[in-house]
């Protein structure tokens, strides 16, 4: 019944985020509580769809399929994620000229921006604790340190995700493999 | 019959392309569609394009999805936006089940378990990043400050599941509308 509960989690998902990083949140709450993956590895693969083609939430669903239940796992997975697209979407394809501007769809939308602005600040925190600390959960400061010009580059001098990911990367490796701290 | 299934087969062919090129977010894609339909076949205008963009933007599910569905229904009903929304997703799917493979056989292998730990300290700043854009658009009305302080202290104090805490804020944002137009006469809609 894996493959179920891996389907049912993705529909759920799929049908309450709307576009890009506001899924992370959603995924998060549903891999950490089925133990499907560690907030390590959450944040792992953030930074995987984020450096492969594709989008963001459907690269999460792959990952996390293909993790909790193989190959198949990937398929069904990613089916869940699209379970919108594939339903609600058609709907309103067909009748397309009574969605365009529909107030009551802007309506719900300026409620449900905000509240994933605040989810996204509560996962930002969750995240942080897990990747800026060492194994007996003190601050890190070589990984705080890196993380600070990760924000510089992204925000200041506007370096391209891709970019700062392998940037990143290079840096763990010298950091962390060569010289141990 | 067999002019459909050939439209369809072209529809795959082309997000299959517009798929294997995007990085970070779906973005890219409309640019891609923009270039091909809007500027080269002029089978699609500006107008339409935004159109399908801000309806998918506003349904829930991947927003390049539910553009890719709208343009392949358009074209050719529901099996051409099948066609779209699986044909722009196979090559990432094939490659991020390769990366996956990969991460999970080499996880605890030390310089890949570096190269990692120094990734997941740029994954916040990522998150960061984006939530700045978020902000721009997420503030209508001076209650959606309330909803998102709100909505973050029942997620992080709460523990309340994300499903739910979206819920309330599409139910708070109908509320919050309505109230606005009847007391205020503001349509926040318009």
């Amino acid at each position: 019944m894996l493959l179920l509960e891996l389907f049912w989690s993705f529909v759920k998902i799929g049908f309450t985020s709307f576009g890009g990083l506001s899924m992370i949140p959603l995924i998060s709450g549903e891999m950490i509580s089925h133990g499907w993956m560690t907030a390590s590895e959450v944040s792992d693969i953030v930074a995987i769809a984020e450096m492969t083609p594709g989008p963001l939430g459907l690269n999460c669903a792959t990952f996390a399929g293909m993790r909790a239940a193989g190959v198949v796992g990937a398929f069904v997975a990613n089916l869940g994620a699209l379970a919108p697209t594939l339903t609600l979407c058609v709907a309103a394809a067909m009748f397309f000229e009574h969605f365009k501007n529909n107030k009551r769809l802007v309506q719900i939308m300026t409620g449900v921006r905000p509240a994933c602005v605040g989810l996204v600040a509560g996962v930002i925190i969750d995240l942080a604790l897990v990747n800026y600390s060492d194994a007996a959960s003190r601050v890190h400061v070589p990984s705080l340190i890196l993380g600070l010009l990760d924000l510089v580059l992204l925000l200041k001098f506007r370096v391209s995700i891709p970019k700062v990911l392998l940037f990143s990367a290079a840096a763990g490796i010298i950091l962390f493999g060569v010289l141990g701290v | 019959m067999l002019e459909k299934l050939r439209s369809c087969l072209r529809l795959y062919y082309q997000f299959l392309k517009f798929g294997s090129f995007t990085f970070g977010g779906g973005w890219s894609i409309v640019a891609q569609m923009k270039e091909l339909y809007v500027e080269r076949e002029k089978s699609l205008t500006n107008e339409e394009l935004l159109d399908l963009t801000s309806i998918g933007r506003s349904l829930p599910g991947t927003m390049i999805g539910n553009i890719a569905m709208f343009y392949g229904h358009r074209v050719a009903g529901f099996w051409g936006g099948c066609a779209c929304v699986f044909g722009m997703i196979s090559v990432p799917m094939l490659v991020l089940m390769a990366i996956t493979t990969f991460y999970t056989a080499f996880q605890n292998n030390l310089w890949v378990a570096s190269a990692m730990r120094g990734v997941r300290t740029a994954v916040v700043p990522v998150i960061v990043s984006a939530l700045t854009g978020m902000i721009k658009s997420a503030f209508k009305i001076p209650p959606c400050y309330v909803v998102a302080a709100a909505m973050f202290a029942l997620y992080f104090f709460g523990r309340v599941s994300c499903v739910w805490l979206v819920i309330i804020g599409a139910v708070l944002g109908l509320v919050m509308c309505e109230y606005y137009e009847r007391v205020k006469n503001f349509d926040v809609a318009a």
